[in-house]
């Protein structure tokens, strides 16, 4: 099982934050950690760039929905970049492919 | 020169004392070192009169020498209970190897207090091997008594607690053994013209599942069901399947339309879990389902909230997903949308709802391949035409042939329509 490694930018419209590795039950309590520690002003964007992440479960799914309301709370915006076919098929049964912006990659998803 | 100046040990006053001491030792009488030893010895004739006994044991018994020695014997030192301990175990075993190890027993003390003591004794012989005098070593063990109180103290206490850690556990299994009950109908409600069947599958016992599913009458002609997963797994998954269940069972006998239930069931769970930073939401399929005893069909109307669709096997041995795109998990956004969709079940025609997990069971060799969901239409496609019971029965054989793969709860619900020459089919 390959860890979850995060990392953390500064972009042109707020945190740019790469996952690359697993987001799962034993991974996701580090995104859902990391959230409160973002510098989200309102009006900004939280990116998610997921072009690495290599397996989303259910706990994954929780996580990014955990960084959406994190964003909303802060009167941002969020994005994800990058979402690999199998969570963009996950996404697109649940309904979130409605909720959450789809950017095919982290430089369109960053470009104000 | 040097070492002619160096000290004489013997001589010089700096080195006096340990010599003194070493001095002092050798001219330590045997029967000194009797009566001051740091142990308290004792002789008695063979019937037990005490003809010898050091100061040290009679320092502990607190009396004098004149009051003992020719006049009592050594049980009269004892407690009563090391009385009789000495006469039903030590003077026999003494009697019989001729000397004895170790033995605890009580010594009485004058003023009536009790001294805790490990007696070893050994048999005196003539020459001509006869038995003359007992002679007997006392330890203090009062020390070594408060030890063995502590510890039996400490044992007592870890076995109450024990005998409470198994009282606590065997509760906590009984609750929650019935609280995992509590979010599953016992039995099907029957419903004429049709049959139902529905079968769950948990994936760890000491974990709450998180699947649900139930069936109820709504009114005299129609049925309303659902199937769905909550986020989450443990009691607080279980808190919101309760929730979940109960809320949409009441919001389908107040507005029976599906779309009205999931809507009012997003209302619910978003007014109470999103205002945290821990989202808790569910997948959920809700329908309605009803007969109609002419034609023997049965018309289904359901909604969707974010699950997987529904499975419709048809009499002709054919499968096929009822798309419900667009809804959305139940519980993330205050306005959430849900998409209906309706079929008609004809005799032979079956309505299968499940939960993910029998889709995302591990299969092959390294189990890295998930089941999938064209595989489970397939494997549906097999038993179609088959009676819901049936349906239900290959599917649990599925799963169980899935073993170790299949890691999460899984929830099976089958509606169907029996064909007429199934009805002298019996129920398995």
């Amino acid at each position: 099982m390959s860890p979850l490694k995060i990392i953390v930018k500064d972009a042109a419209t707020g945190p740019l934050l790469e996952l690359v590795g697993e987001l799962d039950y034993s991974t996701a309590p580090e995104l859902r950690e990391l959230l409160p520690t973002l510098p989200l002003q309102p009006g900004r964007r939280l990116v998610l760039d997921l072009s690495g992440m290599e397996f989303c479960d259910s706990s994954g799914i929780t996580a990014l929905i955990a960084a959406r309301h994190h964003a909303q709370a802060a009167g941002a915006d969020i994005a994800l970049a990058g979402v690999p076919a199998h969570t963009r098929r996950i996404l697109h049964i649940v309904g979130l492919d409605q909720i959450f912006a789809l950017h095919p990659d982290s430089d369109t998803a960053t470009r104000s | 020169m040097a070492r002619s100046e160096r000290p004489d040990p013997h001589e010089t006053g700096a080195a006096a004392a340990p010599g003194a001491a070493f001095a002092a030792l050798l001219e330590d009488s045997a029967e000194e070192l009797y009566d001051g030893a740091p142990c308290g010895y004792l002789s008695t004739l063979m019937d037990g009169t005490i003809a010898k006994i050091n100061a040290t044991l009679l320092d502990w018994l607190g009396v004098g020498r004149e009051e003992v020695v020719g006049r009592k014997r050594f049980t009269d030192l004892l407690t009563v209970g090391g009385r009789l301990y000495h006469e039903t175990h030590f003077a026999p075993l003494l009697r019989m190897q001729g000397e004895i190890r170790g033995i605890a027993l009580e010594l009485r003390r004058d003023d009536g207090g009790r001294v805790p003591v490990l007696v070893s004794s050994v048999v005196k012989h003539g020459t001509t091997g006869e038995p003359l005098l007992i002679r007997s070593s006392v330890f203090d063990a009062r020390d070594r008594r408060g030890y063995e109180e502590e510890l039996l103290r400490g044992r007592k206490a870890a076995e109450a607690a024990r005998t409470q850690a198994e009282t606590d556990r065997a509760r906590l299994q009984d609750a929650l053994a019935v609280l995992q009950q509590s979010l599953l109908p016992d039995v099907l409600p029957h419903v004429p013209g049709m049959e139902t069947a529905a079968h769950y599958h948990t994936a760890s016992p000491d974990r709450l599942g998180g699947d649900f599913y139930d069936m109820f009458p709504l009114d005299a002609k129609r049925f309303g069901f659902f199937l769905g997963d909550v986020c989450g797994k443990g009691p607080q998954a279980a808190a919101l399947t309760s929730l979940t269940r109960h809320t949409l069972h009441a919001a389908a006998l107040h507005d029976a339309d599906p779309v009205a239930a999931l809507t009012t069931l997003n209302t619910v769970l978003h007014a109470r879990y999103a205002g945290g930073g821990d989202p808790r939401y569910c997948t959920a399929i809700v329908g309605t389902l009803e007969t109609d005893p002419a034609t023997g069909q049965a018309a289904v109307q359901l909604a969707s909230g974010g699950h997987p669709p529904a499975i419709v096997t048809r009499a002709d041995g054919t499968a096929e997903f009822l798309p419900t795109p667009g809804g959305l998990l139940v519980g993330i956004v205050p306005h959430a949308r849900f998409a209906g969709a309706t079929t008609v079940l004809a005799p032979g025609d079956t309505l299968l709802l499940y939960t993910d997990g029998i889709t995302e069971a591990r299969t092959g060799a390294d189990r890295s391949t998930l089941f999938g969901d064209d595989a489970l239409l397939a494997f549906t496609a097999d038993h179609a035409g088959r009676r819901p019971h049936a349906v239900i029965q290959a599917l649990v054989g599925l799963l169980d042939s899935f073993g170790k793969g299949l890691d999460d709860d899984t929830a099976l619900l089958a509606l169907g329509v029996p064909a007429p020459d199934q009805y002298t089919e019996t129920t398995p």
